[in-house]
């Protein structure tokens, strides 16, 4: 096996191009357990981290643009995204560990492609985009368009994700990101359920997306929740049609961590409670900020 | 005066730098290295056993396999188990070597130059095997219809009975009575250091072994009888040791290391060997805390009297006995609890099945039995409305007690002791306090109409040392340094084979000799656990090396007082320690003094459930110990909160999968042992010195005590906070929705 450590996005591409068993990766805390175990194998390792692109965080006022193998603690450490993206930040500060988080990247725990991932829920809510680059240049994909099954993206062999864009949050918007786990830490995922509202000048709600993770082969989104909660005030009844909606919406594995029965339960609840904390949120983000 | 204070454990410094070195640590620069092989075989008869690939592969050095043990068999307590599998029995083997009867049996050991090149040689073993049927559960092995040793005729090759009064009266006499079955599950020990030895042959010829167990004399005991050999020759001794719960007081690498360092020799290649186990190996390889399945009733006047008890234990032995035996014993004793019973039938079987082997495990069968009977009891206050902590003192055993066993009890029971103190500092008509707001994980917060809060007691006792007529003793020897015209020594020596396995106990030791002799902490110095300086000291088990060591050096301190006095320089002094004799209970009966010395405990928990997710948390354990004496009162802590910790996992998150006598989640990822998030938020240890008339300075045991009690306090805490009783456990959340469901329709 082979290390090598592009420095440009266009070293990368001809690199992938050029050795079809080739794996990228950033903080490697998905692939070194995956090659240890033997689940790949690959014959050249590709490091992203010394390419600049992929561990810049910038913001111009309009969006965020985040390198796609930033480690994820600086989502959490850095106050004015997590005071922007609180939800996505809480996501992020979800994966493993301290020490887990000072190496994993949005853009591994994406293309890892797990249901459970933490930041993906997030990330759709707030309508991220992934910005891949490939042999011929760049495209830019919705998030929710990256991951197809367990273990499958869209993305070709010689294509990686060089940054995220995520447009800053409008006023009276907030999101928010909850996940169940047996264990209060270092585990994965049973549910997660993403929300994210916007308020109307007379407190109902104008937008809403809602997304769950660990539930099905990929994250989902709940249209039918997000159809009850428009126009509403996530009044009690409004919540439990969007705990029942989330709950139809699963499709989860029966296994060691949960059952069907349980994740689809847990499901309704997520989701409820992370729509009021959105609320909660959009009320407090008006005006100036 | 050391005793009773909190002086820096010996052995602190080197373990906090990292100079302390575990055996995993101790590769020597010139090792061979090897991987041991399992069958993988649940049930399978081994038909032809291929190795030329093996020893072709580049860098194999041997293999090791069954033709190279002479005495080929294996057991603490019975030899049921070969040490490899393989195709012909040397003769001299009790069990037919030819079945697995466990995936973790052992195959072969593949010597190589690289641990890399004797994991890919070790693959290329070719194996045929034969199916055979599996009994892989109790309910299947039950009806012995497929037998794990075909030699008896059943598989419940072990049974325990007692008969007190008459129990079928006593349920007729009952104004009430309370019936359950419980499910009690495995548990994985998860010590932080796995397994590793190192094996060679040392200067006097002796094969030696350098590893971590509970007792090195057993280890040396077991290595000989496969090696057909003096236990002189063979040599046993302890690096440091990260953890073992029990979980070594069996055999994993130390007889098949010593095989492999003895074949080395015999081919001319003396080089030390070493050999250690990944956390999944680990796992697979060892025994676990034994799943039961209990039925009991619990026969109650109005008032609060017990009248009767009745209880059908069935406990999965796995595969081998292991400690089954002993296990069973502590299960059948305690399932009563630690209150008079005046009529009692309890029948008690260990089962063989084609799974992992039950064995040692803190509590040592303890906390199956105080689930059982704490759970009764719980549920009978609540169904009496009567105050769960007042109706134990009613019927609390005494002084006076004739206990389950008809025997009395030995003096100084603490029962009555330990529940005044937790009921004074948490009374049970007292309002929960507020404990701070629920959010187990930063970001879920529940919503707090969701959210109930209870509280609840256990109480229980457990012994200290070996029971049932086991051979129970402990040695010491201590050398007193000084010139001749000195009046006191100067400074002493003690050499001991205690295992330290984290509990502290060699700090404990060295604080009772300064004390013995008068001497400053600092003055003694310590060798410990290799076989070939110190006495047989027995295991670190039973909550016994406290009480049992703690006589021991203060007999050689004694004798060595007597040298000095004669005028010899050094002056040396051995001891053995007795302590009185336990009995093998009466087969029909069960009438018998099984034990010398118990320690009492008693314990309230205080939780808050999130009905919405189902997760607990435990905001605070009271948890009250009678030790005796409290020797280093800070390590006591240490053990308290650490069993507490343990007993969490058990209780509410740590699940081992077993299907078709196979482990499926051999890996932390997926077993889950708490994190610093999940054990309880507050422990209050509270610690009674009732003295022990025989203990060292009055001191019992306490090791284990904390543990026992927990679950049944947990559950009772849960139904004081939701209505619903769960008979089994872990309290995962998925299985507290399901019963919260249950109850909701
Ligand atoms: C102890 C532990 C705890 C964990 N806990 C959690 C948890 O709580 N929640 C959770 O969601 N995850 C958890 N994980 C999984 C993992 O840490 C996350 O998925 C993490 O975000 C992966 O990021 P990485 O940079 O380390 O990915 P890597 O391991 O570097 O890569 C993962 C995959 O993505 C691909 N990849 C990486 N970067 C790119 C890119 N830019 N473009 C295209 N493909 C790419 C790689 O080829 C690989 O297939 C845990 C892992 C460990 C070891």
């Amino acid at each position: 096996m082979k290390y090598v450590a592009p420095s440009s996005v266009e070293e990368a591409t001809s690199l992938l191009s050029s050795s079809p068993s080739a794996q990228v990766f950033a903080g490697a805390t998905d692939v070194v357990p995956q090659l240890r175990s033997g689940r790949t194998a690959p014959e050249v390792l590709v490091d992203l981290k010394k390419i600049k692109e992929l561990v810049e965080v910038n913001s111009d006022g309009d969006k965020w643009t985040v390198g796609a193998a930033t480690p994820t603690a600086y989502l959490t450490e850095d106050e004015s995204f997590s005071h922007e993206f609180p939800g996505l930040s809480e996501a992020a500060g979800l994966i493993g560990s301290d020490q887990i988080q000072n190496r994993s990247s949005l853009g591994g725990n994406l293309c890892n492609a797990s249901p459970a991932a933490d930041s993906v829920p997030a990330m759709v809510v707030n309508g991220v985009r992934a910005v891949v680059a490939g042999p011929n240049g760049t495209r830019v994909l919705d998030v929710s368009e990256v991951v197809t099954g367990p273990g499958q993206t869209t993305l070709d062999d010689d294509e990686f994700i060089v940054e995220f864009e995520i447009d800053k949050m409008p006023n009276r918007s907030g999101d928010a990101y909850l996940r169940m786990t047996p264990r209060t830490e270092m585990d994965i995922a049973v549910v997660g359920a993403g929300a994210r509202v916007t308020l109307a000048d007379d407190g109902s709600i104008e937008q809403a997306v809602l997304a769950l993770g660990a539930v099905a082969p990929t994250v989902v989104r709940i249209p039918d929740a997000e159809q009850a909660l428009l126009g509403s005030t996530a009044d009690e009844e409004t919540l439990n049609a969007v705990a029942a909606a989330a709950s139809a919406a699963c499709n989860p594995i029966d296994d060691k961590r949960g059952t069907v029965e349980y994740r689809k339960q847990v499901a309704g609840v997520l989701a409820k409670r992370a729509v009021v904390i959105a609320i909660e949120r959009a009320e407090q983000r008006n005006g100036s900020n | 005066m050391a005793v009773g204070k909190d002086p820096a454990r010996v052995d602190a410094v080197d373990k906090v730098t990292g100079l302390a070195l575990y055996p995993a640590d101790r590769v020597p620069d010139n090792a061979l290295h090897a991987v041991v092989v399992f069958t993988n075989q649940p049930h399978a008869r081994l038909v032809s056993i291929d190795l030329s690939k093996v020893v072709a592969s580049p860098g194999v050095v041997t293999v090791v396999t069954a033709a190279d043990v002479p005495v080929n068999e294996y057991g603490l307590t019975l030899f049921d188990q070969p040490v490899f599998i393989g195709l012909n029995d040397t003769g001299r083997s009790s069990v037919p070597c030819d079945i697995s009867r466990w995936e973790a049996d052992h195959l072969a050991v593949v010597v190589a130059e690289s641990l890399s090149e004797a994991r890919r040689a070790s693959a290329l073993i070719d194996t045929e095997w034969e199916p055979l049927p599996m009994a892989s559960d109790v309910a299947s092995a039950k009806t012995d219809e497929v037998l794990v040793h075909p030699g008896s005729s059943t598989n419940t090759y072990h049974t325990l009975q007692i008969r007190k009064g008459d129990a079928a009266q006593g349920m007729e006499a009952a104004d009430i009575v309370i019936e359950g079955t419980y499910e009690l599950p495995h548990q994985e020990h998860a010590y932080l250091q796995v397994e590793a030895a190192t094996a060679w042959i040392d200067e006097q010829d002796r094969v030696t072994v350098e590893t971590s167990g509970q007792w090195v004399h057993e280890d040396r005991e077991q290595i000989a009888h496969a090696l057909a050999l003096d236990e002189e020759e063979v040599r046993v001794r302890y690096a440091a040791i990260g953890g073992a719960f029990g979980g070594k007081e069996d055999m994993s690498l130390q007889i098949v290391m010593a095989v492999t360092a003895h074949k080395l020799h015999a081919l001319g290649i003396n080089r030390p060997v070493h050999c250690g186990w990944s956390r999944e190996e680990s796992i697979v390889g060892h025994h676990k805390r034994h799943r039961a399945t209990v039925t009991a009733r619990l026969g109650s006047t109005s008032d609060g009297v017990i009248t009767a008890v009745e209880a059908d234990v069935w406990l999965d032995a796995g595969a081998y006995n292991y400690t089954s035996n002993k296990v069973l014993g502590n299960l059948h004793l305690s399932v009563a609890g630690a209150y008079n019973v005046p009529n009692a039938r309890i029948d008690s079987r260990a089962i063989y099945t084609h799974s992992v082997p039950g064995g040692a495990f803190r509590g040592f069968g303890g906390p199956q039995g105080a689930f059982v009977a704490e759970s009764q009891m719980n549920k009978l206050a609540s169904k009496l409305g009567m105050d769960p902590m007042e109706l134990r003192q009613r019927n609390a055993l005494t002084d006076l007690s004739d206990g389950i066993t008809q025997s009395g009890l030995p003096e100084g029971v603490g029962v009555t002791r330990v529940i005044d103190a937790c009921v004074e500092r948490v009374p049970p008509s007292e309002d929960l306090p507020n404990h701070p707001p629920f959010a187990p994980i930063a970001s879920l917060p529940a919503e707090t109409t969701q959210l109930r809060q209870g509280r609840g007691y256990a109480v229980g006792m457990k012994n200290v040392g070996f029971s049932f007529g086991f051979p129970e003793a402990c040695e010491a020897d201590v050398v007193f340094h000084g010139d001749v015209d000195d009046e006191r020594p100067s400074r002493v020596e003690l050499f001991h084979s205690a295992a330290e396995v984290g509990q502290g106990v060699h700090t404990a030791l060295t604080q009772m000799v300064a004390d013995a002799v008068g001497l400053d902490f600092e003055c003694v110095e310590g060798s410990f656990s290799d076989t070939s300086t110190g006495g047989d000291s027995g295991s670190a088990s039973a909550s016994r090396l406290t009480f049992m060591a703690g006589n021991s050096v203060l007999g050689a301190v004694e004798e060595a007082e007597k040298t000095w006095a004669d005028g010899a320089r050094p002056a040396a002094g051995h001891f053995r320690y007795k302590p009185p004799a336990t009995e093998a209970l009466d087969p029909v009966t069960g009438e018998g003094q099984p034990n010398f010395c118990y320690g009492y405990m008693a314990q309230a928990v205080e939780l808050t459930v999130d009905i919405g997710t189902g997760h607990i948390r435990v905001d605070r354990v009271v948890s009250v110990h009678d030790v005796g004496r409290a020797i280093h009162p800070q390590m006591l802590r240490g053990q308290i909160e650490g069993a507490i910790a343990q007993a969490h996992g058990y209780t509410l998150s740590e699940q081992l999968v077993v299907e078709n006598g196979r482990i499926q989640n051999p890996r932390l990822s997926q077993y889950l042992i708490p994190g610093i998030g999940d054990v309880p938020g507050q422990v209050d240890c509270v610690i009674l010195e009732g003295a022990d008339p025989l203990g060292p300075w009055g001191a019992r045991g306490v090791s284990e005590m904390p543990y026992i009690t927990y679950a049944p306090a947990v559950t009772a805490a849960l139904h004081d906070a939701t209505g619903v009783w769960i008979n089994k456990f872990p309290l995962t959340p998925s299985l507290v929705l399901e019963h919260l469901a249950s109850v909701d329709s």
